[in-house]
């Protein structure tokens, strides 16, 4: 081999290493974010539409609301974790949101967010990718008739 | 030209990378089709959640509730609740007896809530072969006209 040759296949390698990763890395990692991402739109979806199914204009309304959204048995991340630092806020007018409304007579709007899903990146981090992806999610529902509205 | 010692190198190199290549690519395309047919599920179930949510409940005799219950699972399998007879399965191969529909009743009886998920739905991925039991699956609160009396059509 050359003098000038050497050192080729090991830059070579590398490069392809790195290429491999990052079509491993779009399959795998983004193939997972995008799982977590419609995981987490369909359970804000059930749960806002369960938080404005309880709202009957009491407090305890609202406390069934929350309750409800609790207990909603749905999962994440190939349906092995559970949503965690789940947000449920309630609205009148769908202009002010309250995590905990004083006044809950006039209330027609739930509104939940699931912030905390972060999927943990495993290939396209050796690539230069980031450490994890933090996929939320949104839904709001109205109350009398029940139904999504975004 | 190479010397005696340097032949038949390039063979050992090309066939150790070729196997290190080809698991790559087999594991990759593996790992992607499932999470691809996946989503399709995910997304499946919360289609035919949703619809079972604010469907009417018709109850007058177990056939209605049957009846009411395949055309939820109509709904994940095919996206339509009443397919044709070519309509084809949203996801490769998932039929309605692979959708489970299960009604959560409150103290006087009546549907509060649905739960929708994929029973031993298999995603031949080729190299390996997955099975999905119980997942995805997602619970919808009830919120449609409950008629215990009336009659599907």
């Amino acid at each position: 081999m050359k003098p000038k040759q050497r050192g080729f296949v090991l830059i070579a390698m590398s490069v392809t290493i790195l290429l491999l990763l990052a079509a491993v890395g779009l399959a795998f990692d983004l193939g997972r974010v995008y799982i977590a991402r419609n995981e987490a739109q369909v359970f804000t979806d059930a749960a806002a539409m369960t938080a404005a199914s309880r709202l009957d204009g009491t407090a305890a309304g609202v406390a069934n609301a929350n309750a409800g959204v609790a207990r909603l048995p749905m999962r994440w991340n190939l349906g092995t974790r559970e949503f965690t630092g789940v947000i449920v806020e309630f609205s009148a007018d769908g202009q002010r949101w309250e995590r905990a409304p004083k006044d809950a007579a006039g209330l027609t709007m739930a509104r939940v967010t699931a912030p905390a899903n972060e999927v943990e990146i495993t290939f396209l981090r050796a690539a230069g990718g980031p450490k994890s992806l933090t996929v939320p999610a949104r839904s709001t529902a109205a109350s009398n008739p029940v139904r999504l509205t975004q | 030209m190479r010397n005696k010692k340097q032949r038949g190198h390039a063979m050992i190199e090309l066939a150790v990378s070729s196997a290190v290549m080809v698991s790559c690519l087999a594991g990759t395309f593996q790992f992607g089709y499932t999470f691809y047919v996946y989503n399709q599920l995910v997304t499946a179930v919360g289609n035919g959640g949703r619809y079972a949510a604010i469907r009417t409940y018709r109850a007058a005799s177990t056939k209605d509730i049957e009846k009411g219950a395949q055309a939820i699972r109509n709904m994940v399998a095919y996206g339509d609740a009443q397919p044709g007879p070519d309509a084809q399965p949203v996801a490769a191969n998932l039929t309605p007896g692979q959708v489970d529909v299960r009604w959560v009743m409150d103290g006087k009886g009546a549907p509060s809530a649905v739960n929708v998920s994929i029973r031993d739905y298999k995603v031949d991925a080729v190299f390996k072969t997955f099975t999905f039991t119980g997942r995805p699956g997602v619970e919808f609160p009830f919120v449609g006209r409950y008629a215990p009396s009336e009659r599907e059509p």
